[in-house]
């Protein structure tokens, strides 16, 4: 008979095969459930072992502590994921990276945003806005997850039309404030996994920041930092916005908006430099009782 | 909570024009009591150099206990003044020699070189990697914050009287936002005519 293939292989002494076909070779291997390995050509076979064209591995069984094996005593390899309880990870959220920052001023708010999308150490993306005009006063910025974050938005513009069409009058930013805690404690159970920001002017034409945690406890404050980067932010805003620590109150004045602009574009160059999800650009929103002007910056793409 | 947060603290080391300064805070607690207001963080090593330990208290005082006994033998056996390049070195080797039950502290190291008269900087981990840098170096609970305002408020050649502003303002706007640092600091700038030392007024909480 003829033979095409001849292979030696080393699995047990007794079962030497000889002349057969490839694919009943291979079956014979898989019975042994990776036992030895699969025939490897050795190309160095001399004239005495010419005949042998494979090398052989020997798998100790002896040596390993829990072996399983099938009716067939072959030995199955585990690796510790079919016969004992693992915890597969599931997590419903993840982080989106960026900084937001929002400053009041005597009659004006600065809202800014860095326009990076990463996720994990790849970026998704380094032109997509954190910012969202809600009214003609108002902007909200909000670092996180980008889907939570989308959500929250389309939520927040429903309610505000409802708002609009109850009561015939747009909403001023107080209220903004409002419905936007509100909004975020209806999920206090499964959140939004979001960290916003609201930037305008109130009714009387005052700048207003007001800053929140995941589920809606909120308060005004004269400037908020949320994201990546709040860390590095929020200690400098301290210093220059709210003058603490500091002895000269004598040369103190009020800043106007061009100057806290030239401030915002220092602390994302800092930020950028610093922490791995902020860069590429900054998008600062200058918002007044007669509308929102938009700049932005180029920053670092590393 | 991490054994590094145990105690808490704020470092900071900042190179001017041939100066060089570096601050910390005061603080000493456990976890979120504060025990002490005036816990010694800075060691001066010798005329020219100063080393700052931030993280558990213990450790800081060990280390710097055995520092200086190193240094002082290296000086009697040489004959001569210990560079703050070879310092740094002999403390990096010191933390590697505990590799596997490291001492929990995350030192800085700041110094003038007495021939040159130029700014030396650099900072460690727990197990002795050392980072070499020419404008400021900074270590403790509260990095981010610390890195947030001196990356901003930095230049380069600064004078002492300006370097001592920057410090101090980075310092203490750093560490007022971090629960574990603060309740005071001090400001040590090193030049070559000798040690500066100022206490910072802050908040006391």
């Amino acid at each position: 008979h003829q033979h095409k293939h001849t292979y030696t292989t080393n699995i047990k002494a007794d079962t030497i095969i000889h002349s057969m076909s490839y694919l009943q070779v291979q079956r014979s291997l898989q019975n042994t459930n990776g036992a030895t390995a699969l025939p490897i050509h050795n190309t160095e076979s001399n004239g005495i072992n010419s005949n042998k064209h494979t090398i052989s591995v020997n798998y100790d069984k002896s040596t390993d502590e829990q072996t399983l094996s099938d009716d067939n005593n072959n030995h199955i390899i585990d690796h510790g994921v079919t016969q004992n309880p693992y915890e597969r990870g599931f997590s419903p959220y993840e982080f989106n990276g960026g900084t937001v920052l929002a400053i009041s001023g005597k009659d004006y708010a600065v809202v800014a945003a860095d326009t990076r999308l990463s996720s994990g150490y790849e970026i998704l993306s380094r032109n997509v806005t954190k910012l969202h005009q809600l009214t003609n006063t108002t902007v909200l910025a909000s670092a996180g997850c980008k889907t939570d974050v989308d959500q929250l938005r389309s939520v927040l513009d429903i309610r505000m039309q409802m708002y609009e069409h109850d009561n015939r009058k747009n909403m001023s930013t107080p209220s903004v404030a409002q419905m936007l805690g509100n909004t975020l404690y209806y999920k206090r159970f499964f959140p939004y996994y979001a960290f916003n920001v609201l930037g305008g002017v109130d009714h009387e034409g005052k700048g207003a920041v007001y800053s929140y945690d995941a589920i809606g406890s909120f308060e005004r404050t004269p400037f908020s930092a949320a994201g990546s980067g709040q860390s590095f932010l929020i200690p400098l805003m301290d210093n220059v916005i709210s003058h603490k620590n500091r002895c000269d109150e004598e040369n103190r004045v009020d800043l106007q908006s061009d100057e806290v602009v030239e401030i915002v574009k220092d602390a994302f160059v800092t930020a950028g430099e610093r922490d791995i999800y902020t860069g590429d650009a900054v998008q600062i929103m200058v918002i007044t009782k007669d509308g929102v002007t938009e700049h932005v910056y180029r920053l670092k793409a590393d | 909570m991490s054994i590094l947060e145990y105690n808490g603290g704020a470092m900071i080391a900042m190179a001017g024009k041939d100066c060089v300064g570096i601050a910390s805070d005061t603080r000493l607690g456990i976890q979120a009591m504060t025990v002490a207001c005036d816990f010694q963080k800075t060691f001066q090593i010798n005329s020219n150099t100063f080393v700052g330990l931030a993280g558990l208290a213990s450790d800081v005082q060990t280390v710097s206990e055995v520092l200086k006994f190193r240094h002082d033998l290296y000086e009697l056996r040489e004959g001569r003044k210990m560079t703050p390049r070879v310092f740094s070195n002999v403390l990096s080797n010191l933390l590697y020699e505990k590799r596997f039950g490291p001492y929990f502290v995350e030192p800085i190291v700041a110094g003038l070189d007495a021939k040159t008269g130029k700014p030396f900087l650099s900072g460690m981990d727990l197990i002795g990697a050392p980072v070499f840098t020419d404008d400021y170096v900074v270590s403790g609970t509260c990095t981010a914050n610390l890195h947030g305002m001196c990356e901003t408020l930095y230049r380069p050649d600064m004078e002492v009287e300006e370097l001592f502003e920057t410090l101090a303002q980075a310092l203490l706007a750093g560490v007022d936002r971090d629960a574990l640092s603060g309740w005071g600091g001090v400001v040590h700038i090193i030049t070559k005519d000798g040690v500066i030392s100022r206490e910072l007024k802050g908040r006391q909480d």
